[in-house]
């Protein structure tokens, strides 16, 4: 998208806004900031202050889940007007200290954390693993920044390469070639960072002649999937997979898993790339697993706060984090686990459960743990 | 008000693994990523700000190899108006430096001079007060503010045990920069793109009027990892072992 502010009232359809207030009603920041879709969309739409508005620290509070755009009945594009404002401030250079170092970051590092890159794939050394490039293989699991750094999430790369493995599924890695996908980075504003990034991974994946990719993260599923130009390699996210050979009978569950789960949709997954069924098939398909919805569930999932960037914001929100709200509910719910398909789920969830005290009550479990659990690799 | 400020490219060693190299007087920097000095970046804000209050141009300029121009296009997207990089070898000598440094700017009209207060490499802090000395000006190091008074500037030097010293100097004059003396701004992408277009000058030591050997009183003869400490104690385990050990260790040292 290109972004320029005298077009942002009719690239984002700002003029259909019919003021129904459904983005506000949608928004589940809307207790924790002073953000107020409907109002943002008025006064950028009369565009008589730009400004002031630009100098709105809320404006870095949204999750860019995208609930407020998918019910709006107009047909605005919120979240585009969102990225939109962002990359303005990114342009002139006001954005959040923390928010400046993970772009930085990225630039430097080709990751916001700021970590080596040389150490990216050390969470795989000794688990025999094909390097795209150095050995032939034509799928390439991707497996993202954080699952790459992040010790907990790496817990989920390590249990789908031993699931890969037990199928007979020939991929590989990039190993330490592999750079950040950019889907945080285009929704914190950094537009030419974002193209940039996209530009240099496309070259890299076509270099060495992928068929198709399998991502971790729904947020780099969703980037490569809706926001990168079309390259004919097909991306999947690893539970539409899962539910595949789960279909296929190709995955052999040894071991029952008695317990309660429940699921939370990762908006970038459900609600912006409508994949609901998957992850509960293979949820459900697991033996002795019981399966429990959330009272608000698919469409109505609540956002967990860990994308548009709030991974790397600071402050900006009061009162109870969504995170501790969504494991009340998943108590509530009866279950013991709360399962989900997505690093900042998982990691903004287990920090909620530790802030709550609830560690005795329920844990946090990616899918890809439950499944390796049942097939006995880990 | 016319500001030169004295940056420096540098390699980002805070989380890489750091090896040193075979002949023993520096670390391998081939795996290493390369910027702008942190404290030359908070300079080089220090002087926009100031050109933005008392109009003027701010020039920046560095020493080193042709991959040095992208600190300077940095500098250039942060709102610096030239640049100017001297190709030289590396050098621990901050007298040369300051010599070099001198040559390139002595036809050069400023009313001051900014350096940051040290390199996150070699963390010599150095260059600023051996340039001040050798250009014949009056200095402040570790400034972390600035006001402009007419010719004078007003500066407060951050001091040891958390004291502030305020010195007045006349301008003009070389200043060393702290860390923390204005907010950074992001330096977003598309600056960096645009900036490559604007003027950046290159000279070699012999085009100022130096030798290519000029004589050094600071060189570096050996690098070395310091030595690993006795006091330390590595728990190994799972984290459940690991805790109920440390937990053990915690309750003998109280006692």
């Amino acid at each position: 998208m290109k972004v320029d502010p005298k077009t942002l009232i009719q690239d984002c359809h700002l003029n259909l806004c019919i003021q129904c207030g459904t983005c506000t009603g949608a928004c589940p920041i809307k207790f924790r900031s002073p953000l107020n879709m409907r109002r943002l969309v008025r006064e950028t739409y009369l565009n008589s202050n730009l400004p002031q508005i630009l100098k709105r620290p809320e404006l870095w509070a949204c999750t860019t889940c995208s609930t407020c755009s998918l019910r709006c009945p107009a047909g605005v594009k919120n979240v585009e007007m969102i990225m939109g404002i962002r990359s303005i401030l990114a342009r002139q250079g006001e954005v959040p200290s923390t928010i400046r170092d993970a772009l930085e970051n990225t630039l430097l590092h080709g990751n916001p954390w700021g970590r080596f890159r040389d150490r990216r794939a050390d969470w795989a050394k000794d688990l025999g693993i094909k390097i795209v490039g150095e050995e032939k293989t034509e799928i390439l699991f991707y497996i993202g920044c954080t699952p790459s750094y992040d010790p907990r999430a790496q817990n989920i790369s390590k249990a789908l390469v031993k699931i890969f493995q037990k199928v007979g599924l020939d991929f590989g890695i990039l190993g330490k070639k592999e750079t950040c996908c950019g889907n945080e980075i285009r929704r914190m504003g950094e537009q030419t960072l974002f193209k940039k990034l996209a530009k240099d991974n496309l070259a890299l994946f076509q270099k060495s002649g992928l068929k198709k990719m399998i991502t971790i993260s729904p947020h780099c599923y969703n980037t490569f999937k809706n926001d990168y130009p079309e390259s004919g390699i097909e991306v999947l996210h690893y539970t539409q997979l899962l539910a595949e050979w789960i279909g296929s009978g190709k995955l052999n569950w040894s071991k029952k898993l008695e317990m309660r789960v429940t699921y939370q949709d990762p908006c970038s997954l459900g609600k912006q790339n409508k994949i609901f069924e998957e992850p509960r098939k293979v949820l459900s398909s697991i033996p002795g697993l019981d399966y429990v919805e959330m009272e608000r569930s698919r469409e109505r999932s609540l956002c967990c706060e860990g994308g548009g960037g709030r991974m790397w914001a600071e402050g900006g929100t009061t009162g109870s984090r969504n995170g501790e709200v969504r494991v009340k509910e998943a108590l509530s719910s009866g279950a013991n686990i709360i399962s989900t398909s997505c690093p900042f789920c998982l990691l903004t969830l287990e920090d909620a459960i530790k802030i709550s005290g609830r560690a005795n009550q329920i844990v946090v479990k990616d899918i890809s743990e439950l499944v390796a659990e049942a097939i006995e690799v880990v | 008000m016319n500001i030169i400020v004295c940056v420096k490219r540098i390699p980002k060693t805070a989380e890489a693994d750091i090896f040193i190299d075979k002949d023993g007087k520096d670390i391998k920097k081939d795996n290493l990523v390369f910027t702008l000095n942190d404290w030359d970046g908070y300079a080089v804000r220090e002087a926009v700000l100031l050109k933005e209050k008392h109009d003027g141009t701010v020039t920046v300029l560095t020493i080193g190899p042709e991959e040095s121009k992208e600190v300077l296009t940095r500098c250039l997207a942060m709102g610096a108006d030239r640049a100017l990089r001297i190709e030289a070898p590396e050098s621990a000598d901050a007298n040369l430096i300051s010599k070099i440094l001198h040559q390139a700017i002595k036809n050069e009209p400023f009313d001051l001079i900014l350096t940051g207060v040290q390199a996150e490499d070699d963390g010599w802090g150095q260059v600023g007060v051996a340039l001040a000395r050798r250009v014949g000006l009056p200095h402040a190091a570790i400034v972390n503010h600035i006001e402009i008074d007419g010719g004078k500037a007003l500066v407060k030097r951050e001091l040891e045990g958390g004291i502030e010293e305020v010195v007045e100097l006349k301008l003009p004059a070389v200043l060393t920069i702290q860390t923390g003396i204005n907010e950074p701004k992001y330096v977003s992408l598309a600056a960096i793109l645009e900036a490559e277009d604007k003027e950046m000058k290159e000279t070699t030591l012999e085009q100022i009027g130096m030798g290519e050997k000029e004589p050094l009183d600071v060189t570096i003869d050996q690098v070395s990892f310091p030595p690993a400490g006795k006091m330390a104690e590595i728990l190994k385990g799972n984290p459940e072992e690991v805790v109920l050990k440390l937990t053990e260790i915690l309750r003998k040292k109280k006692g």
